[in-house]
């Protein structure tokens, strides 16, 4: 091979290195395809979110990232070097957190740590005795005593205490408690301060809106929305249900508002950017109740990117 | 809103969740035991067919009466002998000490996937949830493998029952089904004891190890009781004993079922009992689930592969160690006994072995421990592949390590496994031999454990092969390979037209030594197809997805 390049003699290219780059990316597993020409960038220190129902092929993404499975099509790089060919030199720089994990059952997770920061080589002990203080985890047991959410911790604590350049994590709060999610949260915060490069898969979308300054929305395998968030704002939308004592008041027409079902004394609606308008309106009307949740991904990619018939129809049954 | 309908929905689709353990376990078990079933009339049927091809006439029967029907060296390996002059005298000797060996593996293996192993990967904690007591799924998952029984002995009984029905071999049908009854019974003791052993042990692998001290322990009451020293008594103290005293075929005994048929309802009580008395997941012996830091092997891959195979290299050594001390023990009574016969001997040359006394003798044993060394190489391969299967080679390769360092490494360290294993089978062979004043040459005993080798390190190589081009089938195609072999010596080696059968066995290649010399350019030959089988694996494994179960 001749185009393999040492670290060393590779340029930075101005305005920073690009941390994730791929061109034409894709994926078939027989007949599905898992993953359709992706192009995405990705720049040095931006904390990304990778946003999917699942089966959208976030995983498969973050697989081909890392060189664990092949693309059928397209190319992959991590800070200029080919995640297939120079596999090793990748993941160098790169701490990878899968949202479940099997690990050795006999090891004890102090042994594992040990271990994967062995094979990592550069690990950061006085973070990783942070960490361990942090994520409240026990590290003396072995592996098959620990619960899920326990599993979830010990690898997130591996992948987090090297301190890599790149953190590719797929799903990494599956199984946490909201404790420790918050916890979670504060060593993103702590990645970016440092001007570590993030890449965060979900299927949460108030996750991604709390951490990332990107978005990537992907859906059946394609990319179907890259932005910041400020920019994808119009996606993020809040289902309310009032019940009143009194008469129903009529809804249409205030600001944010749509997709608005009366059911009795329940009104279900929906609302984009400020609630303030809609609380206006509701406050002179006497409300005996107020529930208000945001809506599932799923319901998003329904309202924004249109469905088939059938399930549209089943949703609506199911409210 | 309405409850999501997944929470209240019953287990799966639409049928009647009491008994859905029952149904689950049977059908796995029932899979596997139909499959074995048809390894078990395969023997039946080539035994006779071998019998009535290679001992025709009347003289020849006698003759190998006279050699075989009261030596005791072999009984001690193989089982004693009755009525070697009829088809079925000699269908029961050949095939009834072997496969209740096979039976009783298949049994632990199987009573300790299906209860632990499901128990540890998770799946009856989904099953459970709500349904059933943690007593009455213990019973379903029992009433299930009693039917993975019922099809292993289906299965024997019809091959059996047709192969009888051949005008030549005629077996009764009821003396047909006695003996399929008396094939299955050591699997359906330790499926039992698989059970058990399930309830009381932390993990699938413990449990296993609990099953197999329990059939060491047995077998080795077994080989003592036949060894001819006056202790015959001791096979009413064992399982293999029972089967043995059963004497299908000859003289179809039922009194020795009835210890085996308590021994199983007492094994099945104490599992329900047990399997109520602890939480799911957790064992009713003490496990140590907090251990203190121990680092030293886990520096990388190499040293994490050392230290999960220790306990499994450590328990092959010892059985390896204590087997080849005893053959080497007993080399020269034996070898003195095989010397008479002519018969013995022409069987043994049609193994390849020649020579006489001790050296005759452990030319077979050896051919035995080698069998088991390709055992430890299979287990050596399966052990990669479920690194890989089971996810856990993801957390190793999305770090700074490449797949060929890996894989190559897991190679060699399996290697170095072997040639220790060998070395050793030599040198407690030769231990052995010295405390029994066999006057056996150092030189020669560790040449033919060192000749043992190859055959494994070329299981090792195939193995690689696979796990690089066609990962899913690494079991089936590992495990296919050794017992295809062992099938063909075993029936080869008693008759005298099956030369290029003969040579499609690993062990087949190998030079019996101690009783001939080593055969060091086939056994070099067996390294290099091994070797570049491994390295085209290798190639393979670097250019494709990591692929789960
Ligand atoms: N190893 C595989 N074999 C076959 N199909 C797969 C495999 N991995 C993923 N898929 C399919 O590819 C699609 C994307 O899966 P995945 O990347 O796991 O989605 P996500 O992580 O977004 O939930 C799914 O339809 C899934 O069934
Ligand atoms: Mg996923």
């Amino acid at each position: 091979m001749t185009d393999v390049v040492s670290a060393a003699e590779r340029v930075k290219p101005q305005g920073g290195w690009t941390a994730i780059r791929t061109q034409g990316l894709s994926k078939r597993y027989g007949p599905v395809d898992a993953l359709k020409n992706l192009d995405l960038e990705v720049s040095e220190g931006e904390v990304v979110g990778y946003l999917g129902p699942n089966g959208a092929g976030k995983t498969t993404t973050i697989r081909l990232l890392l060189g664990l499975a092949r693309p059928t099509a397209g190319r992959a790089e991590i800070f200029g070097i080919d995640c297939q060919r120079q596999p090793v030199e990748a993941h160098r720089r790169v701490a990878y957190v899968p949202g479940e994990a099997s690990l050795w059952p006999s090891l004890t997770g102090a042994e594992t740590l040990h271990l994967l920061g062995r094979v990592h080589g550069r690990v950061d002990p006085v973070y990783r005795d942070e960490l361990i203080e942090r994520f409240d985890f026990d590290s003396s047991k072995k592996v098959r005593a620990y619960s899920k959410g326990n599993r979830q911790k010990l690898i997130l604590i591996a992948g987090l205490m090297t301190r890599a350049d790149l953190l590719l994590l797929d799903e990494p709060t599956v199984g946490l408690d909201p404790l420790m999610e918050q916890a979670f949260r504060h060593c993103i915060h702590e990645a970016r301060e440092r001007g570590q490069t993030v890449f965060l898969s979900s299927h949460i979308l108030s996750e991604i809106e709390a951490l990332c300054d990107r978005v990537g929305i992907l859906r059946e395998g394609a990319l179907v929305e890259m932005g910041t968030m400020a920019e994808l704002r119009h996606l993020s939308a809040l289902t309310v249900e009032a019940t009143f004592d009194g008469s129903v008041p009529d809804l249409t027409g205030v600001e944010g508002v749509s997709s608005i079902e009366t059911v009795g004394r329940v009104v279900r609606c929906q609302v984009r950017g400020s609630v303030e308008p809609l609380l206006q309106a509701l406050a002179v009307s006497g409300v005996h109740k107020l529930l208000s949740h945001e809506p599932s991904l799923e319901e998003l990619f329904l309202a924004h990117y249109g469905q088939r018939a059938e399930t549209e129809g089943a949703t609506a049954d199911a409210g | 809103m309405p409850a999501d309908p997944a929470v209240s929905a019953p287990a799966p689709a639409g049928r009647s969740p009491s008994t859905v353990m029952a149904r689950l376990t049977a059908k796995k078990a029932v899979r596997s035991g139909a499959l074995w079933g048809c390894f078990f009339g395969i023997c039946v049927a080539s035994s006779a067919l071998t019998y009535l091809s290679s001992y025709k006439t009347p003289a020849a029967r006698e003759k190998l009466v006279a050699s075989f029907g009261s030596n005791t060296a072999l009984a001690s390996l193989f089982g004693p002998a009755h009525q070697l002059q009829t088809v079925a005298g000699f269908t029961a000797y050949k095939v009834l000490g072997f496969l209740s060996i096979v039976g009783a593996v298949w049994g632990l293996l199987a009573g300790t996937r299906l209860l632990r192993g499901e128990e540890d990967a998770g799946r009856w904690e989904l099953l459970l949830a709500g349904q059933t007591t943690r007593r009455r799924a213990a019973a379903q998952a029992l009433a299930g493998l009693s039917a993975g029984v019922a099809a292993l002995f289906a299965v024997t009984a019809l091959v059996t029952v047709v192969t009888g029905r051949s005008s030549k071999v005629h077996f009764a049908v009821g003396e047909a089904l006695f003996f399929a009854l008396a094939l299955v019974c050591s699997a359906a003791v330790f499926l039992a004891v698989g059970a058990l052993a399930s309830q009381l042990a932390a993990t699938r692998r413990q449990a296993a190890a609990y099953a197999g001290y329990a059939f060491g322990a047995c077998y080795a009451l077994r080989m003592v009781a036949d060894s001819g020293v006056g202790l015959d008594w001791l096979r009413w103290a064992t399982p293999f004993g029972w089967v043995e005293l059963l004497q299908p075929l000859t003289a179809s005994d039922w009194l020795p079922l009835l210890p085996a048929a308590a021994l199983v309802v007492a094994l099945a009580g104490a599992t329900v009992y047990l399997a109520g008395t602890r939480d799911l997941g957790a064992s009713t012996f003490p496990d140590q689930s907090n251990a203190p830091l121990r680092p030293r092997l886990l520096n990388g891959a190499l040293g994490l592969a050392a230290r999960l195979m220790r306990p499994t290299v450590v328990a092959w050594g010892a059985a390896l160690a204590a087997t080849a001390f005893m053959f080497g023990f007993i080399a020269k009574p034996a070898g003195a006994a095989l010397s008479g016969s002519n018969s013995i001997n022409r069987v043994l040359s049609h193994l390849g072995a020649h020579g006489a006394g001790a050296k005759a003798y452990l030319g077979v044993a050896f051919l035995m421990m080698s069998i088991m060394l390709g055992f430890i190489g299979a287990g050596q391969v399966t052990a990669t592949r479920a690194e890989e299967a089971e996810g856990r080679l993801d957390h190793l390769l999305v770090r700074p390590l490449s797949r060929r360092s890996w894989l190559g490494g897991r190679v060699l360290e399996a290697t170095a496994v072997l040639v220790i294993s060998g070395l050793g089978v030599g040198a407690f062979t030769w231990l052995g031999g010295a405390s029994g004043h066999a006057g056996l040459p150092f030189s020669s005993v560790v040449e033919a454990g060192l000749n043992m080798v190859p055959p494994a390190l070329f299981v090792l190589g195939v193995g690689a092969l696979v796990i690089g081009v066609w990962p899913r089938a690494t079991s089936i195609v590992i495990y296919g390979l050794i017992v295809w072999s062992i099938l063909v010596t075993l029936v080869g080696g008693f008759s005298n037209n099956n030369h290029w059968l003969l040579d499609t066995s690993l062990f087949h290649q190998m030079a019996p030594a101690p009783a001939s010399a080593p055969n060091w350019t086939a056994g070099g030959v067996m390294i290099a197809i091994g070797a570049a089988a491994a390295m085209v694996g290798g190639a393979a494994f670097r250019h494709r997805d990591l692929v789960g179960e």
